[in-house]
């Protein structure tokens, strides 16, 4: 029995450490094989983890992305900001105060900045004036006091590489949905050798990783991916460097875009669509914009919708929660009522949901995947719009 | 040729005889029955998620969406009119306060044990109550109808559910007999449980539970008192429903504690007079840290079954700050819960419109 106990010891210690350095520091591809994974559903509007099932845990978690698996989710999104050391995070605000326990860290207390972020005069803890290393050590809180804090404080901000192996790791095919978010602070405060700039580095980390493809092709079924901006100029520049589709955010009426300055009127504007249209697949705006609020009720839609289908653009709008606080009255604090309206009165192509499982829900139990129909549907409408395009542009010219 | 002379009046009459032979609130004969194979849809007091409470526009509402029970609490004015109204003051839920004319009206009761202070409907005549308008009792609910609607009586509501176009249940409560018989005194000597009783009978309703007549006009009487249950069961064979409250609270008229009326002998002896229990749901599963833990469940609803009674518990309302965390801030969630894994006979709910979307959408799953 002791024979060779002494040797053994030693021996298994090598092991060790010859296995832990040889371990990929991603996780491991997913053991199911490729071929046998479920694919992406295609036949109705895509269920979009709006910073992973928020609702439930701390945002842009590794937790809260699983959870979304889970969920049923479509796609797992997220925003991609850089630490100090250019390593591309997920994490939404520029800020790290509201979301982590940075401010309980007196090693950084020191650390405090004021910026110009678009415009405006912003104090806090930056992420770029922090390591990977450095944000490694604080921990992910639940921004919305109303949801549930009993995670706080256990998980940590994760890598964009972190992201992707999570979707790649799930046992059916997840798509990700990251953001190019805030390029023009990151490339303000963060330098890549080589003079590559934030957008570079971020197509790098996807390519790595095998995504590519224009959208519905095979490659792009197999790694189902949207690269999202509020800049335009960001997403015009990656078209040079990957055929993956984009899709164009647009924010509130009042703030224009952080790059080029062009108010909403104007990227809107049908001459701005038709112009975009060739860098990108859809554009996902703020959902008040598109049917506009008043008194917490429901107004006439724009016609935002009408015009980008016209003109192939899908519409993924955000965000949907379930919380009566930010439900209009329409909807009679049902979350599965403003569901219903989106999708089956406005017709859009896609939710960013704070609650996945919830739309999951609504979508299964509304137009299970049998039914195949949905997509039909909106190919019809999608249709009609156009013969209403050409019919004013015939009448106007 | 007097065929006219005979026939015009024969016509005349037959028309006239017709007409008063008709009942004045006769159901339209073919209409679509209750449900019953899965928990009822009891809309509490209307659908007052969307309008204000036990208001016609809250009931009809709620039978638009599907609602199976429309569910009211009734009280009685000063002269003896019974009415639907949940409280016993006027304060929270009504303009009162902006009537001049009411302004000395307001008075100190003890209600059960506790000292209250208010306008209270008890000291107001039918007339004088039909001057006030109503209002949507929470804040964060929709306030574009306040003042727009007054309160109903027992027959306004018993209307709404015989005019509907499908088979839709009543479910009114015998709310505070104890009070209400202190200060309403009816002339011929009945009590408040008696003239209850009259208007049911009034509108045709009887029968016991799942009978011809029950399912042709279902109705549920419900009350916090047993002996109100206990008394009409001598008046009616209609199905009754104990409500019983959190822990706490004792009974109003047998001071009887939770604990006391959720034995297994204190429902030996009520499952003679009623078909169901309706507890709050904090009786069945209480929550620590909003969050329910199976654990700390009190086994009431297993118990109930047991003895052959059926479980209907309030209330469920949409809004995430009544859903606890396991919910994950989805009413729908909630809904699954306690229909799938809890298994009640039925629900009280704000929002009948959420609860009926899951029944039908997750009918075909054969849930």
């Amino acid at each position: 029995m002791a024979m060779n106990f002494r040797g053994f010891v030693p021996f298994l210690c090598l092991s060790l450490v010859v296995a832990c350095a040889a371990r990929p520091f991603y996780l491991l591809p997913s053991k199911i094989a490729t071929q046998n994974r479920q694919p992406l559903q295609t036949s109705r509007p895509y269920n979009i983890a709006h910073r992973g099932s928020n609702g439930e845990i701390p945002e842009a978690t590794a937790a809260a992305y699983m959870r979304a698996i889970a969920e049923g989710a479509d796609f797992i999104e997220t925003d991609i900001l850089s630490s100090k050391d250019g390593i591309l995070i997920c994490f939404h605000d520029v800020t790290l105060d509201e979301t982590t326990d940075v401010a309980d860290h007196k090693e950084f207390a020191d650390r405090k900045r004021t910026y110009d972020v678009q415009g405006v005069e912003t104090t806090g803890f930056f992420p770029v004036d922090f390591t990977l290393e450095e944000l490694k050590k604080l921990r992910v809180n639940q921004r919305y006091k109303f949801r549930d804090q009993q995670y706080n404080g256990m998980f940590s901000i994760i890598t964009f590489e972190e992201f992707i192996s999570i979707a790649l790791d799930a046992p059916r095919v997840v798509g990700i949905y990251p953001e190019i978010k805030n390029p023009v602070l990151i490339n303000q405060h963060v330098k890549w050798p080589n003079g590559k700039r934030f957008e570079d580095k971020f197509v790098e980390t996807l390519e790595k990783y095998g995504y590519k493809g224009s959208y519905m092709s095979k490659d792009w079924l197999e790694k189902p991916l949207f690269i999202q901006s509020f800049a335009p100029t960001s997403l015009v520049y990656i078209s040079n460097l990957t055929d993956s589709p984009k899709i164009f955010l647009i924010d509130d009426v009042t703030i224009p875009t952080q790059d080029t300055n062009q108010s909403y009127w104007e990227i809107t504007s049908d001459k701005y669509l038709d112009f975009i249209k060739e860098y990108v697949v859809g554009i996902g705006p703020w959902k008040d914009t598109v049917v506009p609020v008043k008194d917490n009720h429901l107004q006439p839609p724009t016609d935002l919708v009408a015009r980008a289908h016209a003109r192939d653009l899908q519409v993924h709008p955000y965000t949907y929660r379930d919380e009566n606080s930010f439900l209009h009255f329409d909807f009679h604090q049902d979350p599965y009522q403003e569901y219903d309206y989106w999708l089956n009165e406005i017709g859009v192509d896609g939710l960013f949901t704070d609650f996945t499982g919830s739309l999951h829900n609504f979508q299964e139990w509304t137009s299970p995947i049998s039914q195949n129909d949905g997509k039909n549907k909106s190919k019809a409408s999608r249709l009609l719009d156009k013969i209403g395009l050409l019919i004013s542009a015939y009448k106007n010219g | 040729m007097n065929w006219i002379g005979i026939i015009v009046p024969f016509i005349a009459v037959s028309v006239i005889g017709g007409c008063v032979g008709r009942p004045l609130l006769h159901p339209a004969p073919i209409r679509k029955p209750l449900q019953t194979i899965r928990p009822y849809n009891i809309a509490h007091r209307g659908s007052n998620g969307e309008l204000p409470e036990e208001t016609l526009a809250a009931y009809r509402r709620a039978v638009q969406e599907g609602a199976d029970f429309i569910e009211s609490d009734i009280l009685a004015s000063k002269d003896g009119v019974l009415l639907c109204f949940h409280d016993l003051t006027l304060d929270n839920t009504t303009d009162v306060a902006n009537h001049k004319q009411f302004a000395h009206r307001k008075r100190s009761y003890q209600v059960q044990g506790v000292n209250s202070t208010g306008w209270f409907v008890v000291d107001f005549t039918f007339e004088e109550l039909k001057l006030l308008r109503v209002k949507q009792r929470f804040g964060f609910r929709d306030q574009q109808y306040n003042g727009k609607f007054s309160l109903i009586t027992f027959e306004e509501f018993i209307s709404v559910a015989l005019h509907a176009k499908r088979v839709v249940g009543i479910y009114p409560e015998i709310k505070n007999p104890v009070f209400i018989n202190q200060h309403v005194k009816w002339s011929d000597g009945k009590k408040f449980e008696d003239k209850f009783m009259e208007a049911l009978k009034k509108y045709g309703y009887k029968g016991s539970y799942m009978s011809k007549e029950w399912l042709k006009q279902p109705v549920f009487i419900q009350s916090f008192a047993p002996t109100s249950l206990t008394y009409i069961a001598n008046l009616t064979d209609l199905p009754k429903v104990l409500l019983i409250a959190d822990p706490p609270t004792r009974t109003e008229d047998t001071n009887q504690s939770f604990f006391e009326i959720t034995s297994d002998s204190y429902f030996n002896f009520i499952n003679k007079y009623v078909v169901g229990i309706g507890p709050s749901k904090a009786a069945i599963l209480p929550s620590i840290d909003n969050h329910l833990s199976e654990t700390s469940s009190t086994g009431l609803v297993a118990k109930a079954h047991a003895h052959g009674l059926q479980v209907h518990p309030y209330t469920f309302q949409n809004e995430y700050l009544f859903l606890t965390f396991n919910f994950k801030q989805d009413p729908y969630e909630e809904y699954d819960f306690w229909i799938n894994k809890i298994e009640v006979d039925g629900l009280f709910t704000d929002f009948a419109g959420s609860l009926h979307n899951f029944q039908e959408w997750t009918s075909e799953k054969g849930n």
